[in-house]
């Protein structure tokens, strides 16, 4: 029986426990992510000869490092690997929940959108072109109503068949705008050069999206690095110029973008 | 043309939609709040602000609960 890790991530309140539930039934247990009183739920599924670990992150908005819980949902997916990250997407609140989706896009994860609570979408009368979306997002997309067990069979074929591809260098990329992307390559150089390990752990793209953003934990990793953190220093001072605001809050408006370009 | 000055959230009535101006918050809580949706220009629709009793708003189709002080750093136009 070949065995794989899933995580799975999602908003507070996108129906990510009962997702879990479905797919586990009662065989789960309870822990906790080591150093942290946040608590570490796993529960097993056997399905289609495989043996699937669902390790249930905690619920977050986004992966930054300002709360505990997003801290873990990010070290989780970048030290522990899964094979699989599902994202619990809300439909009813979808814009929302989808900024999440594109920061795992940018940690490159392969990853499957549970497109959960789908029946009170259709009721609220939004409906979407699935197959485009899951196109642009470059990732399958099942939808799901965990409260009555809809999508069980479906979500886990698409777990399965996500588990065996190779991981492809997408395509589809946030595009932070030409003077973000500028100062990103920047970094991106930098660090590949100077933090080779860190980037080749973390992907450059991503190491310098955390490092302009100033990303406290991130940022820790290279602070005695003072060539990268001069550069960085130096891309970030020139955007707040141009701005006149912090580069996290442009870029966040960019992902926003992207969500309602999709 | 009228200039208007930006308000604090926590004054905006029910009903009423207004538009984000800034957030005079640190760097954490803004890009908490960023990751939320409360972007510069986004508009927000305030749909509940009784006092005592609970400060909800609606961005972008979500409805989110405030406490008043966050409410109190987001400049309203």
């Amino acid at each position: 029986m070949k065995k794989i890790t899933v995580a799975l991530s999602g908003n507070p309140n996108s129906g990510k426990t009962s997702i879990f539930n479905m797919l586990t039934g009662a065989r789960q247990h309870v822990g906790n992510y080591p150093g942290v009183t946040v608590e570490k739920k796993e529960g097993l599924c056997k399905y289609a000869g495989y043996e699937i670990t669902f390790v249930d992150l905690p619920g977050t908005y986004s992966l930054t490092a300002y709360s505990i819980e997003e801290l873990v949902a990010r070290n989780f997916i970048i030290e522990e690997r899964p094979d699989v990250v599902v994202d619990i997407v809300d439909t009813s609140n979808i814009e929302r929940n989808l900024y999440l989706a594109t920061q795992l896009i940018e940690m490159n994860v392969p990853l499957v959108l549970a497109f959960n609570m789908s029946d009170i979408a259709e009721q609220k009368g939004l409906l979407f072109d699935i197959e485009q979306l899951s196109r642009l997002l470059e990732a399958a997309i099942v939808p799901t109503v965990g409260n009555k067990s809809k999508g069980r069979a479906e979500l886990l074929d698409a777990i399965i068949e996500t588990a065996q591809q190779d991981k492809p260098e997408r395509t589809h990329k946030v595009n932070y705008g030409g003077e973000v992307e500028e100062e990103l390559a920047r970094i991106e150089a930098i660090v590949t050069d100077k933090e080779p390990e860190l980037a080749s752990k973390y992907g450059s793209r991503w190491l310098a999206i955390k490092l302009l953003e100033q990303d406290p934990d991130i940022t820790a990793k290279v602070q005695n690095n003072k060539e990268v953190l001069d550069v960085v220093t130096a891309s970030v001072e020139h955007l707040k110029i141009i701005f006149a605001d912090q580069p996290q809050i442009i870029m966040a408006d960019r992902r926003y973008s992207f969500i309602s370009g999709a | 043309m009228e200039q208007k000055q930006p308000r604090p959230l926590s004054t905006v009535r029910a009903g009423e939609t207004v538009k984000l101006a800034r957030i005079n918050a640190g760097h954490s809580l803004n890009s908490r709040l960023a990751s939320m949706g409360l972007l510069p220009n986004v508009e927000i629709t305030v749909i509940s602000n009784t006092h005592p009793g609970p400060f909800v708003i609606s961005v972008k189709d979500s409805k989110m609960m405030l406490g008043r002080g966050m409410a109190q750093k987001i400049m309203v136009l």
